[in-house]
C-alpha cells in the first residue's frame, strides 16, 4: 500500500506525462479500441471524434455478444441515447445531439466517463468477452479420464477444449492467441487502474470546458413517448397480479385460521408455548428461504462458468456447487411453470366466457379444465 | 385470418424461437462430434512433410535455457551416432521429434532414453513468433527443422503417450511404449498441456485475480469517481433521479418472480389436505406469512410507481435490460469467471437437464405471452358467427399447448 501511495504521489506530480499512458491503457481495454487521439479531440468537441465514440458506446451498452447484428449509424445513435437515458444519464445535452452522429464528441466522452465512474463497467466488458478454456457443455468422460493432469491444482482435469488442443495443435493455436489477446487487455486494465486518478483529473477539465447547461426544459423526442408505455405496462401488470394474489392469500389464510380455531375449540386442544415458538421459527425459516429464492436469482449459472469435476467437497478457491445450482434451477423452473399455468388459466377463463356468451352454444373444455 | 402485421410479428417470434433451438442443437452436435473424436483412438497423423515456416507460428520463444539444453542433447546424440551402430541410430532418429520423413524411422518405436530430456528437448521445438525459424544443430546427417506448427509425427518418439502439440506435452517417465494408437481412457491422465498454453492460462488467471483484488481495494479511485459523478450531476442542472428506469425494470422483474413463487407456495399449502392440528397451525402461519410478504412486495411496487411517475423516464430501448449491461453500482461479484463444480456424472446430467428444462420453459412462457397479446384481442373483436371456430383454435393454442381441442356444441332449440 505504501508503494502504491508513493507511486500515486509521483504520478500526481507527473500528471501531464502520465495522461497519455492512462488514455492509452483505457483504449486498449475497451472493446472497439478507439484511437487515443479520439479522446483528446473529444475534449475540444471536435466533430471527427464523434463517430468513433458513438460506435464505442453502442458496443459498450447494447452489444451483448459479437453475433448480434449492428444497425446502421443513425439507429445506433438513437439506441445509445435511449440506453443512456434509461440508465439515468443526467445531462440533457445528450438528447439534443443530431442523429446523424456527426457531433457531440465531448458529450459522448462525458457519457463514457460517467459509465466508467459507475465502477464495474470494465469488469463486465472483460467478462463478456472472456476466452473460455473450460467446458460449458457436459464432457464428463473427458473430465474423468484426464483427472490429475492439469497443472492448475484447483481444476484437476482437462477440459474438452484443452484435450482437443492436444489432439489438434493447429486448431489450438486460435485458442492460444485469443487468450494472449485477452491477457493483453487484462494488463491494460490493470495499468488503467493504476493511472485512473490522472484520468479523473483530466475529465474535470473536460467538464469545465463545457458551456453551462440550461435547466432541463427541452421537449422529449417524440418517438420515445410511444415506447415509454411498455415499462409502465409491466409495472401495472405486476401490480395487478400481486394484488390478486394478496387477496387470494387473505381469503385463504382467514378461512384456514377460522377453521383451525374452531377445531381447537371443539376438541379442547391447546398449543403450548414451546409448540408455538417452534412452529413460528420453522415457518419463518421456510419463508426466508423463499425470499432468498427470488432475490438470489442471479446466482444461477450464467456467464462464463467452467465445469470442473471434483469428487471431494473440499476445493480451494471456491466456485458454485452443482447441487446449489440444481436447487436454484429447480425453483426457477417451478416459478416459470407457475406463471405459465396461471396465464393458461386466465386464457381459458376468458375464452370460455367469450364462447359461452354466444347463443345456443355449449362449450366443453378439454378434460382437466 | 390474422391481420397482416400481427401475423408478421407472430411469424417472426416463432421463427426466432425455432432458430434458437436449431442453434442449440447445432452446438450440441458439434460438441458431441468433438467429444467422440477425443474419446476414440488417437492415431498418429500420417507422416506428411511438415509445412514450411509460412504457417502459423506457435507462440512462445524457446528460452535460452531450452536452447542450451537442446544443444547439449544434440551434441550427445551426435556423439552417440558416431559411436554406435545403425539400430541405435534409428532409435535416436526416432527420438528426435522434428525429423524430416526422409529418414525412414519415424514410426519405429524407440526407447525413451531420457524422457525428461526428451521433454525439454521437444519443448524447444516451439519456434519464435516470427516467420523465421531458428535452425537447430544437426545430428550427423539429419537436419532438424524447428517447425512453426507442431507436426503429428511425434508418435515416432519413444514416449507413445506423448501427443503432438504446441511444444509437446510433457509425459511422465512412466510412459509406456505401446501400440501406435492411443485412447484417452487409457492414457488420459498422462497428458500434459503444452508449456506455452499453461503459461498463458496461468497468466490469465493471475491477471483476473489481480484485477478483482484491485477492484476491492481502490478507495482513492472510488472517491475520485464519486466526485466526478457529483460534478456531472450538478452541472446538468437537474436533480438526481432516485432510480434509473433500468433499475426500476430490474426490480419489477424481481417482484414478478416473487409473485409467482408466492403463488406457488400458496397453491402447495392450500392443496394439501388438512393434517394434524399442529401442522394445520403451521399452515395457517405460512399462509399469513405469505400474505405479509405479498403486502411488502406491493408496497415496494407502489414506491417504484411513484419514482417512475415523478419523472420522464425512458425505457430500455430493446424491451429488456441486457444482462451484460453495465448497470451502475451493480453487484461486482459476478464479473469474474467462475467455476461450476460437480461431483458425479449423475449430478452433471441432472444439472444439464434442469438447465435445458428451464430454458425451454422460459421460451414457452415468452411465446405464451406473445400469442396472448396477439390472439386474444383478435378473438374479442371477431363477430359472432366465426368467433366460435376461432375460440376453439385459440383455446388449444393458448391453454393446452396445442394438445387438445375443446368441444363446442350447438344447441338447437327443439321444435
Amino acid at each position: 500500500m505504501g508503494r502504491r501511495r508513493r507511486r500515486l504521489e509521483r504520478q500526481a506530480g507527473a500528471g501531464a506525462e502520465a495522461l497519455p499512458e492512462a488514455i492509452a491503457a483505457l483504449s486498449r481495454t475497451l472493446p472497439t479500441r478507439p484511437n487515443p487521439e479520439t479522446f483528446r479531440r473529444a475534449k475540444f468537441d471536435l466533430p471527427e471524434a464523434a463517430p468513433a465514440l458513438w460506435r464505442l458506446l453502442f458496443h459498450v451498452l447494447l452489444r451483448e455478444d459479437d453475433g448480434t447484428a449492428v444497425p446502421y449509424p443513425e439507429a445506433q445513435v438513437r439506441l445509445v441515447k435511449s440506453a443512456l437515458r434509461a440508465h439515468g444519464y443526467p445531462r440533457p445535452a445528450l438528447t439534443q445531439l443530431p442523429e446523424d452522429g456527426s457531433q457531440g464528441s465531448r458529450e459522448l466522452l462525458l457519457a463514457l466517463s460517467w459509465l466508467l465512474a459507475g465502477g464495474s463497467l470494465l469488469g463486465r466488458l472483460l467478462t463478456r468477452t472472456h476466452v473460455l478454456t473450460g467446458d460449458q457443455m457436459p464432457m464428463c468422460e473427458i473430465h474423468q479420464y484426464t483427472q490429475g493432469c492439469h497443472s492448475n491444482q484447483s481444476l484437476g482435469h482437462l477440459s474438452a477444449a484443452e484435450t482437443e488442443l492436444l489432439r489438434d495443435p493447429e486448431a489450438g493455436q486460435q485458442l492460444l492467441w485469443r487468450l494472449e489477446r485477452e491477457n493483453g487487455r487484462l494488463e491494460a486494465a490493470l495499468e488503467w487502474r493504476r493511472l485512473e486518478p490522472i484520468f479523473w483529473q483530466w475529465m474535470d477539465t473536460v467538464l469545465g470546458a463545457c458551456p453551462q447547461c440550461p435547466s432541463d426544459t427541452g421537449p422529449q423526442p417524440t418517438f420515445q413517448a410511444a415506447i415509454s408505455d411498455r415499462g409502465h405496462e409491466e409495472l401495472e401488470l405486476v401490480t395487478r397480479e400481486l394484488q390478486a394474489l394478496w387477496q387470494e392469500l387473505q381469503l385463504a389464510a382467514e378461512a384456514r385460521r377460522t377453521a383451525w380455531e374452531a377445531q381447537v375449540q371443539i376438541q379442547g386442544l391447546e398449543l403450548s408455548t414451546p409448540q408455538v415458538l417452534v412452529s413460528e421459527a420453522m415457518v419463518e425459516r421456510q419463508l426466508a428461504t423463499l425470499r432468498q429464492a427470488w432475490e438470489q436469482w442471479g446466482a444461477l449459472p450464467h456467464g462464463p462458468h467452467r465445469l470442473v469435476r471434483c469428487e471431494s467437497r473440499a476445493l480451494p478457491g471456491g466456485g458454485l456447487w452443482g447441487t446449489e445450482a440444481i436447487k436454484a434451477l429447480r425453483s426457477k423452473a417451478a416459478c416459470l411453470e407457475a406463471e405459465l399455468h396461471w396465464l393458461q388459466g386466465q386464457c381459458q377463463q376468458e375464452l370460455a366466457g367469450l364462447a359461452g356468451a354466444l347463443p345456443e352454444v355449449v362449450w366443453i373444455p378439454p378434460h382437466g379444465h | 385470418m390474422l391481420p397482416a402485421d400481427s401475423s408478421r410479428r407472430l411469424v417472426a417470434e416463432l421463427q426466432g424461437a425455432l432458430d434458437a433451438c436449431a442453434e442449440q442443437e447445432q452446438q450440441l452436435d458439434q460438441s458431441l462430434r468433438v467429444c467422440r473424436r477425443l474419446l476414440g483412438t488417437w492415431k498418429p497423423a500420417g507422416v506428411p512433410e511438415p509445412e514450411p515456416s509460412h504457417e502459423d507460428p506457435s507462440p512462445g520463444a524457446p528460452s535460452p535455457q531450452d536452447l542450451k539444453e537442446l544443444e547439449l542433447l544434440t551434441q550427445a546424440l551426435e556423439k552417440a551416432v558416431r559411436v554406435r551402430k545403425s539400430p541405435s541410430k534409428t532409435a535416436e532418429r526416432a527420438k528426435v521429434p522434428n525429423q524430416k520423413p526422409r529418414t525412414k524411422a519415424p514410426t519405429a518405436p524407440a526407447p525413451p532414453q531420457a524422457p525428461g530430456r526428451t521433454s525439454s528437448h521437444t519443448s524447444v521445438t516451439r519456434p519464435t513468433r516470427s516467420s523465421h525459424q531458428p535452425k537447430v544443430l544437426t545430428t550427423g546427417h539429419q537436419e532438424h527443422r524447428l517447425r512453426p506448427a507442431q507436426e503429428r509425427a511425434t508418435l515416432g518418439t519413444g514416449a507413445r503417450a506423448t501427443k503432438p502439440s504446441l511444444g509437446d506435452p510433457q509425459v511422465t517417465s512412466a510412459a509406456p511404449r505401446g501400440p501406435e494408437v492411443f485412447t484417452l481412457k487409457e492414457k488420459g491422465s498422462l497428458l500434459r498441456l503444452p508449456l506455452a498454453f499453461q503459461k498463458t492460462v496461468s497468466q490469465n488467471s493471475r491477471l483476473w485475480a489481480q484485477l478483482t483484488s484491485t477492484q476491492a481495494s481502490d478507495t482513492e479511485e472510488a472517491a475520485a469517481r464519486a466526485r466526478f459523478l457529483q460534478k456531472m450531476q450538478a452541472a446538468s442542472g437537474r436533480a438526481a433521479p432516485g432510480l434509473s428506469m433500468a433499475q426500476v425494470e430490474a426490480e419489477v422483474g424481481t417482484l414478478r418472480r416473487a409473485c409467482w413463487l408466492l403463488r406457488l407456495h400458496m397453491n402447495n399449502e392450500t392443496a394439501a389436505a388438512p393434517a394434524d392440528w399442529v401442522q394445520e397451525y403451521r399452515r395457517v402461519l405460512t399462509l399469513e406469512g405469505l400474505q405479509t410478504m405479498a403486502g411488502q412486495c406491493l408496497r415496494r411496487l407502489q414506491e417504484l410507481r411513484q419514482a417512475v411517475a415523478g419523472q420522464q423516464l425512458d425505457p430500455w430501448p430493446l424491451g429488456k435490460p441486457p444482462q451484460a449491461c453495465p448497470c451502475r453500482g451493480g453487484a461486482d461479484a459476478n464479473w469474474k469467471p467462475q467455476l461450476l463444480l460437480y461431483s458425479s456424472t449423475r449430478e452433471l446430467q441432472s444439472l444439464v437437464a434442469h438447465q435445458l428444462h428451464t430454458t425451454m420453459l422460459a421460451q414457452q412462457l415468452h411465446l405464451q405471452k406473445v400469442l396472448m397479446a396477439e390472439l386474444l384481442p383478435l378473438v374479442r373483436g371477431t363477430p359472432s358467427p366465426s368467433r366460435l371456430a376461432l375460440c376453439r383454435a385459440v383455446h388449444s393454442l393458448l391453454c393446452d399447448g396445442g394438445q387438445h381441442f375443446p368441444v363446442a356444441l350447438r344447441d338447437e332449440p327443439a321444435d
